[in-house]
């Protein structure tokens, strides 16, 4: 299948393609070819697309630890979307809203969100700084003389839940209970905004959790064994 | 039983799926009424649609060149459970516009758990469904809530129990979909359950 041809089909996947570090000028590639001339598992390409298309399940059995540095050069560029992208998206929308509505409520709300996105910034910075490195320690040379750390796919999945939860939570302030002035457009642009980021929030957990801590098993599992 | 019948409508365009489905159905231990329909606008029209306890619908009969008839679907069925029949994709504003789905991969046991588990589901769903207003007691309770107190303290000043408490608390969430105090402060604020003069913290 020609790789236009799929974002003709889900537009979203252009944003997975941002995330892989890939271009969008594909001289009409094939999907094969361009994972072969970029160098990446065939499999996890198709894998990662078929989140994007709405199959929120995945199948981490056709993936090795080779596709390690990719995933996590994936979610790192993830990060990058939300904290430079999507939350001063987002902030603007509502300082938007709040020119429009000056009231206690909405006020609270910006609060609110300023200090979600500082906690959320604050875990994506512990992944990138903390998380990313350690898993790739284990893949390196060196990786023998690396003790176990206490990352654990629990507190991982925790956190995880914590971010969508407090989004939904925005996300049912603004459209659901809030009361605005002129509205219409303001609040269909934070509501698609939101969602769109909603949507890549929930395939990043799935990625870190059904296609990344199984992997780090594995990794860590085959360490203990040739100790 | 008697009245252990479940009345489903289908309304699903392709002949394979829909008479596949209908066997499943068929073959399970619950009893099934099936009534076939290509469109809902035929089920509005028909005299079933008083007893249907589920509708299983392709989701492309649902948004019909981008129209929307989950609403109309509500009005005119609202008392059926809507499931869908997904095998392809679908936007997720649509996917949740269903109380459940059956997915083309899904054995016949799954599709009948689904089933049965949305039925089960009933009651509590039911009640949601309908409201999503906060009663007077709840409204006290998050009152309480938003001024920093715990369930203890709750159930003291409000002289009930803190199991009691906890229920308010749960429809509280279940029903403004919010969790956190800051959240629920500006839920109370909104609905003007609470004032900014009362507020401390502000």
């Amino acid at each position: 299948m020609k790789i236009t041809d799929l974002f003709f089909e889900n537009p979203s996947l252009l944003l997975m393609m941002e995330h892989f570090d890939l271009n969008f000028i594909l001289n009409n590639k094939t999907v094969e070819e361009v994972c072969r001339d970029n160098n990446i598992n065939k499999e996890l390409f198709i894998s990662i697309a078929n989140l994007y298309n709405g199959f929120l399940q995945v199948n981490e059995s056709n993936l090795g630890i080779d596709d390690l540095n990719l995933i996590i050069k994936f979610l790192r560029n993830s990060h990058q979307y939300y904290i430079n992208e999507k939350y001063p998206e987002i902030s603007s929308l509502i300082d938007l809203v709040h020119q429009e509505n000056d009231t206690p409520e909405i006020k609270l709300v910006k609060k609110f969100v300023r200090e979600y996105f500082e906690d959320v910034a604050e875990h994506l910075d512990y992944e990138d700084k903390t998380v990313f490195p350690y898993f790739l320690s284990l893949v390196s040379p060196e990786a023998e003389k690396k003790s176990a750390t206490n990352v654990s796919v629990k507190i991982y999945s925790e956190h995880h839940s914590d971010i969508e939860s407090k989004l939904d939570e925005i996300k049912n302030l603004l459209l659901k209970h809030i009361t605005l002035k002129n509205d219409r457009k303001l609040r269909r642009k934070l509501l698609l905004c939101i969602l769109e980021l909603e949507n890549d929030l929930q395939i990043h957990s799935i990625i870190e959790e059904k296609v990344l801590m199984p992997l780090i098993s594995k990794v860590e599992l085959h360490h203990l064994n040739e100790k | 039983m008697k009245n252990n019948t479940l009345h489903v409508a289908l309304i699903e365009p392709s002949q394979i799926i829909s008479e596949g489905l209908t066997n499943i159905l068929l073959k399970s231990k619950q009893h099934y009424h099936i009534y076939k329909f290509d469109s809902l606008l035929e089920i509005d029209s028909s005299t079933v649609k008083e007893k249907l306890n589920i509708v299983l619908i392709n989701p492309s009969q649902l948004y019909i060149n981008k129209t929307d008839y989950y609403h109309y679907f509500r009005k005119i069925i609202p008392n059926a459970f809507l499931v869908g029949i997904i095998y392809s994709f679908f936007e997720s504003r649509i996917m949740e516009s269903f109380d459940a789905v059956i997915k083309i991969s899904d054995s016949a046991e799954n599709i009948e758990s689904i089933l049965d588990k949305l039925m089960k589901s009933k009651s509590q769903f039911r009640n949601n469904f309908l409201s999503e207003v906060l009663s007077d007691r709840e409204k006290d309770v998050l009152v309480q809530l938003v001024n920093g107190n715990s369930n203890k303290e709750i159930a003291d000043k409000l002289n009930i129990s803190i199991h009691t408490v906890v229920s308010h608390r749960k429809n509280i969430i279940h029903k403004t979909g919010i969790k956190s105090q800051s959240g629920l402060t500006i839920y109370a604020l909104s609905k003007k359950i609470i004032h900014i003069e009362d507020f401390a913290a502000y």
